[in-house]
């Protein structure tokens, strides 16, 4: 792994940035997936427990 | 394993990109205009008849908040040329080179789409296809077409800062009423007042000057500039009236909007009287300051009858 860093032009300032992007884009995915979920929840509304199956 | 970036030089990286960080995509957003979205969007749910779920509000504030950011990064991607040539804009992102112009535009076009899509699917089309139509009106008819047209720009250009609220009612009822069309003419009839009185500045003014950009000031004039002013402003009184005739709001806020509307006009006939030195300079940042508490204020005078429970007028119209 070393040696694929020393290879690169991206320097550790770099990587850093992109680690910080990276996790930014993963958390507003987890926020995007959590406000699917929540809003399909409330738009079902609390009946859909009762529902006949 | 093997590096897939070991062929790139050092120069190429920097030019590929990937050198921003997280709180310069933050400042793409625009932040401090995103917060005034978010109040005013915010009012627009709150004033509009009908309920929405706590959580669908939320949701809707969320979409309309990044449709502005998205807006917001478009309008960097755009005009990074001018921005690098004003003081005031020469450190945002872009111009400063911590964000490629391409970055910034598919950064832009990914939150707008993103934005219009959650409102659209998660509260109501309508809400959703007028926030389109928002950065639509921001970006093509505001910041690609009139910015670099006309003097006129700001004006025509402002309806895109006035429709956060009529989107947020839009969210709640799923209609343009009269009442939300009220509070789009406050914000529209507000924007060039509010707009002149900072270009009137003298740095501000040079900025513009040396960007080409044809504000106000700088093709006709600082005294054509002080007139606009005071005649919008004497147009802006009368329309912060209309709520009270599609019975948006109640007593409370009649009576304080005559007193804040008194003092608006108060400002802008300072600006108007006061043409030089140091003194003209104060009144017109003065008004500036003015009229951005007086916007705050006038809004929050809705949210305030709404939370005390407190009787509206009767629609007229």
């Amino acid at each position: 792994m070393k040696d694929v860093m020393t290879n690169s032009p991206f320097g550790p300032e770099d990587m850093a940035r992109r680690r910080k992007r990276a996790i930014a884009t993963a958390v507003i995915l987890a926020v995007l997936a959590v406000l699917f979920f929540v809003t399909t929840i409330v738009r079902l509304g609390g009946s859909v427990a009762m529902r006949s199956m | 394993m093997s590096d897939i970036n070991a062929h790139i030089t050092e120069a190429q990286a920097a030019d590929t990109g990937g050198q921003g960080t997280v709180k310069d995509y933050f400042a793409l957003l625009k932040p401090r205009v995103m917060s005034l979205v978010i109040f005013t969007a915010f009012v627009g749910i709150i004033a509009a008849p009908g309920t929405l779920h706590p959580w669908l509000a939320f949701v809707a504030l969320l979409a309309i908040a990044v449709g502005a950011g998205a807006a917001g990064a478009l309008n960097m991607w755009y005009d990074a040329d001018i921005d690098a040539v004003m003081k005031r804009t020469a450190k945002r992102p872009v111009p400063a080179g911590s964000i490629t112009p391409s970055e910034a535009l598919g950064f832009g076009m990914v939150l707008a789409a993103g934005s219009v899509l959650v409102l659209g699917l998660l509260v109501n089309v309508l809400a959703g296809a007028l926030l389109a139509f928002t950065i639509f009106f921001y970006i093509v008819v505001y910041t690609m077409w009139l910015k670099r047209l006309t003097p006129q720009n700001i004006v025509i250009g402002g309806a895109a800062g006035a429709f956060p609220p009529m989107v947020g009612w839009v969210a709640v009822t799923g209609s343009i009423d009269l009442g939300s069309i009220a509070l789009f003419l406050i914000i529209f009839t507000w924007t060039p007042p509010h707009f002149w009185a900072l270009a009137l500045w003298k740095k501000i003014n040079a900025d513009y000057s040396n960007a080409g950009v044809p504000m106000l000031p700088v093709v006709a004039g600082p005294d054509e500039t002080r007139r606009q002013i005071l005649l919008y402003t004497l147009l802006l009184v009368p329309v912060t009236l209309l709520p009270a005739l599609t019975g948006t709001v109640g007593w409370l806020y009649l009576v304080a909007n005559i007193g804040l509307g008194v003092m608006f006009i108060w400002h802008a006939w300072r600006v108007y009287r006061i043409r030089e030195g140091q003194e003209a300079e104060i009144a017109c940042k003065k008004l500036f300051g003015f009229s951005t508490m007086w916007l705050f204020i006038l809004f929050a005078l809705i949210l305030v009858e709404r939370a005390l429970g407190l009787p509206l007028f009767a629609p007229v119209v």
